[in-house]
């Protein structure tokens, strides 16, 4: 199998190569036969990626130790399971990983494209082709998951304790679907820009890429959350660790990107803003894997260190360079007929919410390589933690929060003061009236109330627009109020399905902002019968329980959790476990959680005679609408990516027509 | 795209207003991030700046107190881990020649936490010499990371 995967790894870089030749002979010189073969290369290149996958599978399934993957993130005693997830556990591994995602959407991207988009699309596989051709040449040459080892060892090393987790098991595959997937649209994008047809085909054609991307991405972070969460032990889920700093920053300028591209197709404006966006989100999708795999900024991810740094960072110079070259030379031909009349406008609010996220995506780049810079520049290294972070991106948060609010209902191009006020009346009231009464129940912390008003004000935006929505369906048709809401969803999903992740943001706000800032700690050690407060709460430890594995030693402790009348409400039950291979303990964290806050336990460490427990209880407040808002934002872009028939003969007939406009646009002055 | 001026100054603003945000955090914020032989040698000028050191853990040196939440141990230098680099001439000093003792209370003990473990410890250095650390950080065992391809 090992010499199967290596040889499979070597035909796939050179079906890659071919396609690119292929494809651009094909369309260059108007030979379709060329740009058919050139699909099918692309297609191979997936089987035989698929092949190299399927053949790792099996070495870590069949704890085959004579190759040195296997035996360095898999054992005979790993559970099933994490065999497989093993694939993504280490770096060549999850390389290879990645590279199979790629050659899959590319393999998809071609097979919608087979009749449509004649002109950009072959560009557009040629570009996808060289991404896959980086990451087959690193497989091939630079860190290679086939290597075998001189000598077979009994047994494997297995994989870190903290990845044997489930949620570590969805995590990497959500957050590299996530960013592969970027790379259609970019591809897309750039095609646009070699070709000079730049109008917006390439973002119609992948406006389901992009919403596809930010879908995992937001799945990925959401996940990353709640793995540091469950796992870490350190009772929060984001530390501003330079890797999840990495998978932040391509959502950010995703969700910018999403919202701009909606200006140009309404208005046509923006379309250098557009095409940056686009190259700046894939290429934070490789500044992402170039932080992770190469170490160069210490984290707390520090198992990823390797020497593949120079290569990334080479070819996202090397991706930079041509891409603004790209950008500079149609720049002539980007310019827009439209033109932003009001600062009260959906476009203004549009390019402003723009200007924030980027603002956003901007600081955490910055925070993340000032250690890096700081060196550079002034010989020693200066970190900056979480509080920079969260100085930096809790004003701005508030200003996109606020923006989000007056996005949706401001008219387009210019709005009235009449408007204005039928619009936002009811919705300042809500937000107004929230901070009174926030403040009225003892609530000080200026930036926890505007954070809470402005909350409620985008609530009751969104709850005027659905009204708003559903008074005009019983106007027209006079439909019951159920069936107004349901119908008006599946017509427009797009937009409503947009609210419902709007108000899954919001929501997750809220948890964010109830867990940051009222979160309280206790830490104690304790005999067994002996208890402490935290909160209402009273913890009594019952005692400690050992059970042995051949996998691994656990050592759990109940924990009685006690209302202050002295009703118990529930036994939890910490655990510490021992890894055997390597000797290495994690530990277990027993969480009860609730609406109004989560009591996450977590036993510390226990003194050698079993005795004594050291305990750490966190109470955080609101922490459980953050992943409820997850849910919502996963809802609402359900929503938003369901079929649509009528948006699909949209999109067919804007091809057509941008077909029919094609020759036009050749002539153009500043064309090729 | 045209954008008429008044929007570039909007846009301005909000770029400035970032910026300001980003320079003022900065510099109430950030922290020095030196190796021990780094603190050794910048000990006069570092005063009660909060200092993020990565160091190991020096055996026999941990001393942990469950009842109280008292973590005290010694940190040294971690040893240059490229033996395939050029010799360095200069480097015959003794390793062990730099080390602090770290004191930690109120925090849990690190899971990973052993002798000749690599730490990062987040703290104050007191004017004799002693790391009161608000927070000890283990990285994982060297054991996890993949062979250093060139």
């Amino acid at each position: 199998m090992p010499e199967l995967g290596k040889l499979a790894l070597a035909i796939a870089l050179i079906l890659a190569v071919y396609s690119i030749v292929a494809n651009i002979y094909g369309v260059r010189r108007d030979a379709p036969d060329f740009v058919v073969s050139a699909r099918h290369a692309l297609w191979s290149m997936c089987a035989m990626v698929t092949i190299a996958v399927v053949a790792l599978w099996t070495g870590l399934l069949r704890s085959d130790f004579s190759l040195e993957y296997v035996a360095a993130y898999s054992s005979t005693t790993l559970p099933t399971i994490y065999k497989f997830t093993s694939l993504w556990g280490g770096q060549q591994g999850s390389l290879l990983f990645w590279t199979w995602l790629l050659s899959i959407f590319t393999s998809i991207a071609a097979f919608q494209n087979r009749r449509r988009n004649p002109e950009i699309a072959p560009y557009a596989l040629a570009v996808l082709a060289g991404v896959a051709i980086f990451f087959l040449f690193m497989l091939n040459f630079v860190t290679r998951p086939f290597d075998l080892l001189a000598t077979i060892p009994a047994e494997g090393s297995d994989l870190n304790p903290l990845l044997q987790n489930y949620w570590m098991a969805i995590h990497p595959p959500s957050l590299y679907t996530g960013y592969v997937s970027a790379t259609v649209p970019f591809a897309f994008g750039a095609a646009a820009l070699m070709t000079g047809k730049l109008d917006d085909a390439w973002i119609r054609s992948t406006r389901r890429w992009a919403i596809f991307s930010w879908f995992f991405l937001t799945l990925g972070n959401m996940f990353g959350a709640r793995w540091a969460y469950e796992v870490l032990g350190w009772g929060g889920y984001w530390a501003w660790d330079p890797v999840e700093n990495a998978a932040f920053m391509p959502w950010l300028v995703m969700t910018a990107y999403l919202h701009s591209v909606m200006i140009q197709e309404r208005k046509d404006m923006l379309k250098i803003w557009n095409l940056s966006l686009i190259g700046l989100a894939f290429g934070l999708t490789l500044f992402g894997t170039f932080i992770t795999r190469s170490g160069v900024i210490s984290s707390v991810h520090s198992f990823t260190q390797s020497g593949l740094g120079p290569y990334f960072l080479t070819f996202l110079i090397i991706v930079t360079l041509a891409y603004t070259a790209l950008l500079i030379f149609r720049s002539s031909q980007l310019h827009s007929p439209a033109d932003f009349e009001s600062y009260l406008s959906r476009e203004a609010a549009f390019l402003f919410n723009n200007l924030f996220l980027v603002g956003i995506a901007f600081a955490v780049f910055w925070g993340t390589i000032f250690p890096v810079l700081s060196e550079a520049v002034r010989g020693v290294k200066i970190t900056v933690g979480p509080p920079f972070f969260n100085r930096v991106n809790g004003p701005l948060a508030l200003g996109l929060v606020f923006l989000m609010g007056v996005g949706p209902l401001i008219a387009w191009r210019r709005t009235t003061a009449d408007n204005l006020l039928r619009s936002f009346a009811a919705p300042v009231i809500i937000g107004v009236s929230t901070g009174v009464v926030a403040a009225a129940m003892g609530l000080r912390e200026w930036y926890v109330m505007t954070a809470l008003s402005l909350a409620a004000f985008v609530m009751g935006t969104i709850i005027v627009e659905f009204r708003r929505g559903m008074n005009a369906r019983r106007h027209m048709v006079s439909e019951r109020r159920a069936i107004a809401l349901v119908n008006l969803v599946a017509k427009n999903n797009r937009r409503y399905g947009g609210y419902v992740i709007h108000v899954g943001v919001i929501v997750a706000f809220v948890g964010i902002i109830g867990s940051s800032f009222f979160r309280t700690d206790v830490k104690k050690s304790v005999h067994p019968g002996q208890s402490f407060t935290i909160g209402s709460y009273t913890l009594r430890f019952l005692g400690l329980s050992q059970i042995e594995t051949p996998h691994l030693e656990s050592a759990t402790a109940r924990v009685e959790v006690l209302r202050p009348d002295g009703r118990e409400v529930t036994v939890m039950e910490p655990a510490k476990l021992f890894f055997k291979r390597p000797q290495q303990p994690a530990t277990k964290v027993a969480i009860r959680s609730t609406p109004i806050a989560d009591l996450y336990v977590v036993l510390a460490g226990i003194d050698d005679t079993g005795n004594t427990a050291t305990f750490e209880v966190f109470l955080t407040p609101l922490v459980f609408w953050l992943w409820a808002g997850g849910l919502m934002m996963v809802l609402g872009t359900v929503i938003v990516m369901w079929p649509n028939v009528r948006e699909r003969a949209a999109i067919a007939a804007a091809l057509s027509a941008t077909r029919d406009r094609a020759p036009a646009a050749d002539a153009a002055p500043g064309g090729d | 795209m045209r954008i008429r001026p008044r929007f570039y100054i909007g846009g301005a603003l909000i770029a400035l207003a970032i910026a300001y945000l980003i320079v003022s955090a900065i510099s109430s914020t950030s922290e020095y991030y030196l190796t021990v032989d780094e603190v050794g040698a910048r000990q006069a000028e570092l005063g009660r700046d909060p200092i993020r050191v990565a160091g190991r853990v020096k055996p026999g040196t941990i001393s942990w107190e469950p009842n109280t939440l008292t973590l005290k141990f010694v940190i040294v230098p971690i040893p240059d881990p490229a033996p395939t680099a050029p010799v360095r001439p200069v480097s015959v000093k003794a390793v062990d020649s730099v080390s602090f003792p770290v004191f930690c209370e109120g925090q849990p003990k690190p899971d990973m936490l052993a002798e000749n473990r690599d730490v990062i410890v987040e703290g104050k250095l007191t004017a004799g010499g002693v790391i009161i650390a608000s927070q000890v950080m283990t990285s994982c065992p060297s054991k996890y990371q993949p062979k250093q391809s060139q």
